[in-house]
């Protein structure tokens, strides 16, 4: 059975609809990515899923539990947790107090010193400058530290948005290396990306969006020689 | 030589009260810093602190620094409930509607209090004795406030960077949607919030009304010099509102010495439209 299962989900904002049906599930332990172009809805339906916006209709269902219309404070304490789409870190507290927030919930707090171990292991830019206000690190430290933060939540799944976004290509290659361990740790990713490419060559499995509803889904090997896909979003 | 006199006594009680108006202002900033809502209440809400130490003062016998104590935590309780009440439904609309929903708790307070206590002067009978030193006279009841306000500016710098609730506020202030996705549940954290700010205000009225007299309308002029101090410390600054405090008292401590006492509201506001117009983000810098 899938961990998180996304059904038909609708959405937006005020009178404008979004989403339009989205379907979408995650296995457990796989990492999956979720592409699509510039506005089809990607970022709205992690809002949706994280409880940041309510569905208009549909399900979410989180670990066989419905998980619809919780609030997003929520969600961290199941073990969702979502990095989100520019950063969004406390530019005025210190990188280890960032890391300190991202531990908030109930199960992540007994390990908040093996995840800031972990955290500091994988990025040790991180550790260097714990003492830093988040605000003064570069765009780099930053979605590293995005990542951290998420990390120090103890998720079960972590979803990432747009993790590539203003990266130089270097950067962008280190952290998809971290995704990998984390699958390895058993953490299930969801990764949600614009570069269709280099998200679809790491990943699993992988669902394609596109006008607010899911309109191609398949292994990630799969897509990446799709002529649709191909042509569509990796210029080939 | 006889100003120079006139300001050694001025100059001390000045300095004096501007703690005590830096603890009114901290309210209000830490309020703005944490949700963008000016709180347009926070006038009553010192004049509630003032009759707080009246009624326990002259009715209960309570010592006015003992009931500090009962009149914080009336006061965290209060801001809270009118948070739940009034502030939470128009969080996320337009400053307008925030400033009417407090406008509205402002008039909703003065309305009540005149019903109950009427608009004429109250006055708490109250002497910590006066202390000497060399040619100046420290009033007993304002050194204690000002300690009083010391001991809270520590006490909430200690609490937003020293503890989990407090850096949740701070988290909220800065980000709330992330912290919320962390785990925070921002609502009450906002509520907390608050409840604080409401707490500093009634503080400070229960501090000042061991100095002057005062009415339930006696906040108005409080309300307006911690907007001119939460400019000069940075509106969202709660530990600069002290140093805007000191500034706007050694102002109106130097003043009485050269010019009527009556030029001092027309200073202080002339240097609040000019930190406006030169240094908007106030002395000490505050949050963007």
């Amino acid at each position: 059975m899938a961990l998180l299962e996304i059904k038909d989900v609708t959405s937006g904002y005020g009178d404008v609809q979004i989403l339009w049906g989205s379907t979408l599930s995650l296995e457990k332990g796989k990492l999956t990515s979720l592409v699509g172009g510039n506005g089809v809805g990607k970022t709205t339906l992690l809002r949706t899923i994280m409880g940041l916006l309510p569905p208009w209709s549909g399900t979410i269902t989180f670990d066989g539990r419905d998980v619809s219309r919780l609030p997003a404070y929520t969600k961290a304490e199941m073990g969702l947790v979502l990095v989100p789409e520019g950063r969004q870190l406390f530019t005025d507290m210190t990188v280890l107090e960032n890391l300190e927030m991202g531990a908030t919930s109930q199960r992540a707090r007994p390990h908040f010193a093996r995840n800031l171990e972990r955290v500091y292991e994988m990025f040790p830019r991180l550790k260097e400058r714990s003492a830093q206000k988040a605000g003064t690190l570069s765009g780099g430290e930053q979605q590293m530290l995005a990542v951290a933060r998420g990390i120090m939540a103890d998720p079960i799944v972590l979803i990432i948005d747009e993790l590539s976004l203003g990266l130089a290509p270097v950067l962008v290659l280190q952290l998809f290396d971290s995704l990998k361990l984390l699958r390895e740790e058993g953490i299930t990713l969801l990764l949600v990306e614009q570069n269709v490419q280099l998200a679809l060559a790491i990943s699993d499995y992988g669902f394609v969006l596109a006008e607010g509803k899911v309109e191609l889904e398949g292994p990630a090997r799969k897509l990446i020689q799709d002529k649709h896909i191909r042509a569509a979003y990796l210029g080939l | 030589m006889q100003q120079f006199s006139l300001l050694l006594t001025s100059l001390p009680d000045g300095i004096l009260l501007g703690f005590v108006y830096g603890l009114a202002a901290m309210g209000l900033t830490l309020i703005w810093g944490v949700m963008n809502v000016i709180n347009l209440s926070h006038g009553p809400i010192i004049a509630l602190g003032m009759f707080g130490t009246f009624f326990l003062f002259m009715r209960a016998g309570v010592n006015p620094y003992v009931g500090l104590i009962p009149i914080a935590v009336v006061g965290v309780l209060l801001g809270v409930l009118i948070y739940v009440i009034a502030v939470h439904r128009v969080i996320n609309a337009p400053h307008l509607s925030s400033l009417l929903a407090t406008f509205s708790v402002n008039m909703i307070i003065i309305g009540l209090g005149t019903a109950a206590l009427t608009t004429s002067p109250y006055n708490v009978d109250f002497s910590a004795g006066s202390f000497k030193i060399g040619p100046v006279t420290l009033l007993g009841t304002r050194l204690i406030a000002a300690l009083v306000t010391m001991l809270f500016t520590g006490g909430l710098y200690l609490f937003l960077y020293r503890t989990r609730p407090g850096k949740f506020i701070r988290a909220v202030a800065n980000n709330r949607a992330a912290a919320e996705l962390m785990g925070v549940p921002s609502t009450r954290i906002l509520a907390l919030s608050f409840g604080l700010g409401t707490m500093l205000a009634m503080v400070s009225g229960a501090l000042i009304a061991t100095f002057f007299p005062f009415s339930i309308l006696a906040g108005g002029s409080y309300e307006l010099k911690s907007f001119v101090i939460g400019v000069l410390g940075g509106l969202g600054n709660p530990i600069g509102a002290l140093f805007g405090g000191l500034i706007l008292g050694v102002i109106e401590g130097i003043i009485p010495a050269f010019l009527e006492t009556s030029w001092v509201p027309v200073i202080e506001f002339a240097l609040f439209v000019l930190i406006l117009l030169v240094r908007p983000s106030g002395l000490f810098g505050a949050k963007k």
